[in-house]
């Protein structure tokens, strides 16, 4: 179809055109049937994502915090969706921070986006979740009170079976940590460090350029888990990688597990019919005439 | 004919299994049963008690004066003596109680109890009571209850502490003997309630030794059953509904009194229909979801809602109120949801185990901005049922969020009706404007006459939704003409909907409409006032009735025609403000003129309400408030 290109509204240098161009690659690199692809976000600057892509997937552009729950009723509602979530560390470490550590629960098959730049950008560069005890950006009236949320970690231990890290300025690998996060099996999420050249003139391209490096590039690095026994150990060395920070920021693919059973699998267990007659696979009425039938319940209730 | 009866005890007592076991054996005797159920906030060692009217016919509602208080602890007496009018069952091994000693009670009942006492100049123990109670031409019957246990724990060779637990069960075989019903119907009521063969036995033999301990008073006749009949309350009755309706995802956050409806859901996951394409008869499943929080329930029901699924909430004014910014996106987004909103006391915490009505205003104004939302509010069980299809109905043609009001009085009491009474085949679906092929430049708001728009679902086509204003294909705009455009047309869909939905489906009237007295209510209120109603009648007062079923779009015409000239406009209603009354005189310019109200956490019982009603329409008393109820 014929779309109507949205023109982005965002700063020039943002680091939201990267993390754009590279989820767009990512979808049509991947082949993915574009009407099936979601891309639920949250507010903030990222959350106009959806809007500014040029193929013509769906977009719902949520509430502050919220994107993850509505990405949950609809992958649950139609499992065949490919359903991928785009939110600000504010977004979703702040004010959605209860839903994203309880998605890490369910283990749900999608992929969480974290547009991780520090600030409030869209209010005009508070602190946001990420930004470090001690900062203090050009936005901020007084150096950043309160100590930071380490992504990576909360991830980890909220029980995301795949754990990342990008950086917005490198597209190409972007590209290929997103092509990745959507394959696996089970809730993914990539911390994406995302520079705001508006309000955050600490975490700047440039400190970024000089820092960043592929976990990849060490030589015995393993983040997959291919046994139960190593579980673990590797979520473990995960952990203690997420603590790295500073002349050198690891970006990469820390943990991945898709030994986990997805939501979507433990509801099957509980109910077979799930596989096929998912909810939005079935019909519920023909010309009017509801077909659910209730018989056999409201006999339970028979006196 | 209608028996009143009340049994009380302390919560995790066994007090609701014994009435239920009482009800089925009544039910299965052939009459009809409506219960309610009053509890604390609190799982173990609090007063409560079940309320129960019998009758041959079917009834409504129940009634704090009873004929019957069957009791089987001191508190239940002190609590409840006041109303008993004809018999009392009491724990004799129990005489010497006195109330400052029992220690569950709240102080302040505790007090007010003794003074009562005092006042009449008796002491404050069981004896006392029962001694008041003598006075009064009530019946006492002390039962050995001690004795019976004794008796029990021999006979199935089981320690005094396990068949302390069947106490109740010789409470509810005393209620049963003093009935003259065959013992066939409580032996089966409890079979069927306790599956295993121990407690079957143990309870079976409680029930026949407290039936042996008294004599019959109220004799009953068993009636032939004709029609097929069950025992729904509220909770059950809505979940039922909704997945009638095509429930296919439900996300909810524990919150009394609304969990068990999800709870039952989620027992009930996997349900039956037909295939359209085959006519088969296949399995689905329901997915149901227990969120985080209330902000999540609402929002994966909204994206639910988007997949082209039937998705709903269940939540209380404290989980609402946490919902409203996500209704307000689902008004923004013209997204199909239904919140069922159990109403409890309020604000904060408030009452959470009691009822209310005093979030009908909220609920019609929750929310930021302006956006269309229909609201309706079921009166009893069949409605709480067959509005959960309606609600979905609504939802989905005018594409916007539906709430749907039952309160704690419909959701935890039951009634047993004849399943006709639903009316399965009478319920249609109506998903509104659908395309499920939607063209290459399908838009999803496009404007129109209506302000509907034709739904695609997602996964059918590229389409956008954003909380932001936006234009026709769902992009961001800020630009005032397009917000003028899309602001009317949002809000044009609630004119559609009061010009569309039919008065009379929005208003029920009972009695006599061209009386000169009509009383308006609206949800659990109404079985009370029409079974006041009836009782009046008999005795010469006539009125008529109007029931309030939709507040948004509110059904002014109608009203106005019904209300218009009347002598009296009686309000009933469970707020202080008498909200329905204020919504009324908002929507049609009708001010009541006369009000029965309630706000103390308990629902309106039938005596009370006829009495408030008799007051109103023969002594022309302007305003009544109740006070019904432990």
């Amino acid at each position: 179809m014929e779309l109507k290109p949205e023109w982005s509204d965002w700063c020039p240098g943002c680091g939201n055109f990267g993390i754009l161009n590279a989820e767009q690659k990512a979808i049509q690199e991947l082949g993915l049937d574009f009407k099936k692809v979601v891309i639920v976000s949250g507010i903030g600057c990222s959350g106009k994502i959806p809007h500014f892509l040029k193929i013509p997937i769906s977009g719902v552009h949520t509430l502050h915090g919220r994107a993850i729950a509505y990405a949950t009723g609809i992958k649950l509602s139609n499992p065949s969706l490919e359903v991928i979530v785009n939110g600000g560390d504010g977004d979703l470490l702040g004010i959605g921070a209860g839903h994203f550590v309880n998605a890490g629960r369910r283990n749900i098959d999608m992929t969480v986006i974290i547009h991780d730049n520090g600030v409030y950008a869209l209010t005009k560069g508070q602190a946001s979740p990420t930004l470090r005890r001690g900062d203090k950006p050009k936005s901020l009236p007084l150096p950043n009170i309160s100590d930071n949320v380490n992504p990576i970690a909360l991830a980890l231990s909220a029980g995301y079976t795949f754990v990342a890290r990008g950086y917005a300025y490198d597209v190409n690998g972007l590209k290929e940590l997103i092509k990745q996060a959507i394959r696996h099996k089970g809730l993914a999420v990539i911390d994406v460090l995302q520079p705001c050249p508006t309000y955050n003139d600490i975490y700047t391209k440039e400190f970024y350029d000089k820092r960043v490096y592929y976990l990849s590039s060490e030589k015995d690095w393993d983040p997959v888990v291919r046994k139960p026994e190593e579980e673990g150990e590797k979520m473990a060395k995960a952990m203690l990688k997420s603590l790295e920070w500073g002349d050198r920021i690891p970006i990469g693919v820390f943990y991945q597990n898709e030994l986990v059973s997805t939501y979507e699998e433990r509801i099957v267990q509980q109910a077979p019919s799930y596989k096929d007659a998912y909810p939005a696979n079935v019909e519920i009425e023909k010309d009017g005439k509801l077909l659910t039938l209730v018989d056999d319940i409201l006999k339970e209730k028979k006196v | 004919m209608r028996l009143n009866w009340l049994i009380g005890g302390q919560q995790g007592s066994g007090v609701d299994t014994s009435a239920l076991v009482f009800g089925n054996a009544l039910a299965s005797a052939g009459y009809y049963i409506y219960g309610n159920r009053e509890y604390y906030s609190n799982i173990k060692g609090r007063h409560s008690y079940f309320a129960l009217t019998i009758s041959d016919k079917r009834v409504r509602s129940f009634s704090f004066t009873v004929d019957i208080l069957a009791t089987f602890d001191a508190e239940t007496l002190f609590q409840h003596f006041t109303e008993v009018k004809k018999v009392v069952i009491y724990n004799k091994s129990l005489e010497g109680t006195k109330v400052e000693y029992v220690q569950n009670m709240e102080p302040e009942i505790a007090e007010k109890v003794v003074s009562f006492l005092k006042e009449r100049g008796y002491g404050s123990t069981v004896r006392d009571v029962v001694e008041y109670l003598k006075s009064k031409g009530v019946n006492a019957i002390g039962v050995d209850y001690d004795g019976i246990m004794r008796k029990v724990a021999e006979e199935v060779k089981l320690p005094l502490s396990v068949v302390e637990r069947g106490k109740n069960t010789i409470a509810i075989g005393a209620s049963y003997g003093l009935l003259g019903l065959g013992k066939g119907y409580l032996e089966s009521a409890i079979r069927n309630v306790f599956k295993n063969e121990t407690f079957v036995k143990l309870n079976t033999m409680s029930a026949e030794l407290g039936m042996e301990s008294v004599p019959v008073m109220f004799p009953l006749k068993e009636i032939p059953v004709k029609k097929e009949r069950v025992q729904l309350d509220g909770n059950t009755a809505v979940a039922i509904g909704k997945i009638y309706g095509g429930l296919g995802f439900q996300s909810f956050y524990p919150i009394s009194p609304a969990s068990d409806e999800s709870v039952y859901m989620q027992a009930h996951q996997e349900v039956w229909y037909v295939d359209p394409k085959t006519g088969d008869k296949r399995k689905k499943t329901v997915v149901v979801v227990q969120a985080e929080d209330e902000l999540s329930a609402i929002n994966m029901a909204i994206g639910a809602s988007l997949t082209g699924v039937r998705a709903a909430t269940a939540t209380s004014g404290p989980g609402f109120s946490l919902m409203t910014e996500g209704v307000t996106w689902a008004g923004m987004n013209e997204a199909p949801v239904v919140i069922t909103y159990y109403i409890r006391g309020g604000p904060a915490t408030g009452q959470p185990t009691r009822t209310s009505q005093a979030d009908l205003f909220f609920v019609m104004n929750a929310g930021h901005g302006e956006f269309p939302r229909i609201v309706i509010a079921s009166g009893d069980h069949v409605e709480a049922f067959q509005d959960a299809v309606w609600a979905f109905n609504l939802a989905e043609r005018y594409q916007t969020p539906v709430i749907h009001f039952v309160e704690k009085a419909i959701a935890n009491a039951y009634s047993v009706i004849d399943l006709e009474e639903l009316g399965l085949d009478k319920l249609r679906a109506d998903r509104g404007d659908v395309l499920l092929s939607p063209p290459p430049d399908y838009a999803r708001f496009k404007i129109t006459d209506t302000g509907i728009s034709p739904r695609a679902f997602l996964g059918s086509t590229s389409m956008f939704y954003t909380g932001d204003e936006h234009n026709e294909e769902g992009h961001i705009r800020e630009a005032s003409h397009v917000r003028e455009a899309m602001y009317e047309k949002r809000l044009r869909k609630l004119e559609t909907a009061d010009r569309e939905i039919p008065e009379e489906d929005r208003v029920k009237t009972f009695g006599d409409l061209d009386q000169k007295v009509v009383v308006v209510t609206w949800g659990s209120p109404k079985g009370a006032v029409l079974d006041a109603m009836e009782e009046l009648n008999e005795e010469g007062i006539k009125f008529g009735v109007v029931q309030i079923r939709m507040f948004s779009p509110f059904p002014k015409n109608l009203i106005r025609k019904l209300l218009s000239g009347k002598e009296k406009v009686v309000d009933v209603e469970g707020s202080y403000m008498a909200q329905a009354g204020m919504a009324m005189k908002l929507f049609s310019g009708i001010e009541p003129t006369h009000y029965v109200l309630k706000w103390n956490g308990r629902p309106m019982g039938r005596d009370e309400v006829k009495e408030a009603l008799k007051a109103v329409i023969l002594e022309d008393r302007k305003k009544v408030v109740l006070h019904g109820g432990a």
